[in-house]
């Protein structure tokens, strides 16, 4: 799978989850451009994509993401 | 507000800008109340802290890196749906007797008394219904004391011939509460509850935060039941779906905690239930949202 089409699904995870439908997400995008992106919703995020591309993550991993594009390798190197 | 809780805020957004939002989510709920409770809380604390060599950053990172441990036990409760512990031996070996972990959980703790909604209005819950006991409380004692928050304050409220014992199992706990409250009043005993007994009848019990760090609760509050006086109260709290590096019984909803409290032999008096996060009742339960809750119970048959 490649990269435009994991931030295609994670797109639609953060939409989920988050219960907004403008979401857009971006390699860019932070927790700061994203309103309801907070602790309580950032693992119910992590734990809906690992359940999405069924991968797990490990806690450094969660820790070091600063945006979406390192979540997005993350899953990447999971997955390939 | 407040230079201390302004600083804290700050550096919290720094340092964790995701967590941030939700401590910002619990400011509109603060008023003049918790601010002068804060400012004096925070004050006292940081004096201690200086007193130690420390600094309020040392607390910030020990209470983040509390709050970076609740994060990886709840991503793990959400996958398994259990907690990551389930005996007494495994937290005793991994938490309590190892000071370097005991220390940043105790801190952590001490700050998210302040920094949390629902240990704001559970503690404000606590000490403004206390006053209704106090004259009755001739021997008082609280167990898993901890960081000695609760105790500091029902220092002001108990009256002052009441004889106060305090018992913890951890060592850490102990000194920490020791230098929070240093009164020579208080009878601090390091001990597993389930070991403690110097046969005497306390007319009033404090158990905050300490039914899920049992493998057995119903054994907990049944040795509880019987260190009451016949009219003697118990005041605990004990959250559901609360994944921490210390937790092994997992109550799944607040009618598991009341069951148990009949159970035991107790009827409440009075009770209150406080989402730990700002979502609506649907998602909490989706989510699994922690629920703290906290009692005044009393013996249903007070015989014994
Ligand atoms: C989560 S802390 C709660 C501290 C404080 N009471 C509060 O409400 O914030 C739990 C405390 O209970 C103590 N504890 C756990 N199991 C215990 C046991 N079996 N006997 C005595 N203390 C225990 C721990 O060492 C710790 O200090």
């Amino acid at each position: 799978m490649d990269k435009s089409e994991i931030l295609r699904i994670v797109n639609g995870v953060f939409i989920d989850i988050l219960d907004d439908e403008n979401i857009v997400l971006t390699d860019e995008t932070t927790a700061n451009d994203v309103d309801e992106w907070d602790s309580l919703n950032h693992i119910q995020l992590v734990v809906a994509i690992e359940r999405q591309f069924r991968i797990r993550f490990n806690s450094q991993e969660i820790q070091r993401w600063n945006n979406v594009g390192e979540m997005v390798n993350s899953i990447s190197a999971k997955l390939n | 507000m407040q230079q201390q809780l302004g600083y804290i805020y700050d550096r919290i957004e720094t340092l964790s800008p995701m967590h941030s939002k939700k401590l910002k989510k619990n400011m509109a709920f603060f008023d003049d109340r918790y601010l002068e409770l804060a400012d004096t809380f925070f004050n006292k604390y940081t004096r201690i802290l200086q007193a130690q060599n420390k600094t309020l950053d040392y607390s910030i990172d020990c209470y983040l890196q509390m709050i970076a441990d609740v994060n990886s036990e709840t991503i793990e409760f959400l996958r398994t749906g259990k907690y990551t512990s389930s005996t007494f031996d495994e937290v005793n070996k991994r938490v309590y007797a190892r000071p370097e972990t005991m220390e940043y959980y105790m801190h952590g703790l001490i700050m998210s008394q302040f920094l949390w909604r629902h240990h704001y209005q559970m503690f404000n819950y606590f000490i403004t219904t206390l006053p209704q006991y106090v004259n009755v409380i001739k021997h008082y004692l609280e167990v898993g004391v901890g960081h000695g928050f609760y105790l500091s304050k029902v220092l002001e409220v108990l009256n002052p011939e009441s004889s106060i014992t305090a018992v913890d199992i951890s060592e850490t706990s102990i000194a920490l509460a020791k230098s929070f409250i240093n009164d020579s009043r208080i009878d601090f005993i390091l001990k597993d509850i389930f070991e403690f007994d110097n046969h005497k009848k306390y007319d009033f019990i404090t158990l905050g935060e300490v039914l899920e760090h049992v493998e057995d609760p119903l054994k907990l509050l049944l040795k509880l039941n019987a260190l009451l006086s016949p009219d003697g109260v118990l005041f605990f709290t004990t959250p559901t779906n609360a994944p921490a590096i210390d937790h092994i019984y997992l109550f799944n909803n607040v009618d598991e905690i009341r069951l148990l409290i009949k159970a035991a032999g107790f009827q409440i008096e009075s009770e209150m239930a406080i989402l730990s996060e700002d979502v609506s009742p649907e998602k909490a339960e989706k989510y699994k949202v922690a629920v703290l809750y906290g009692a005044f119970i009393k013996k249903s048959n007070p015989t014994n």
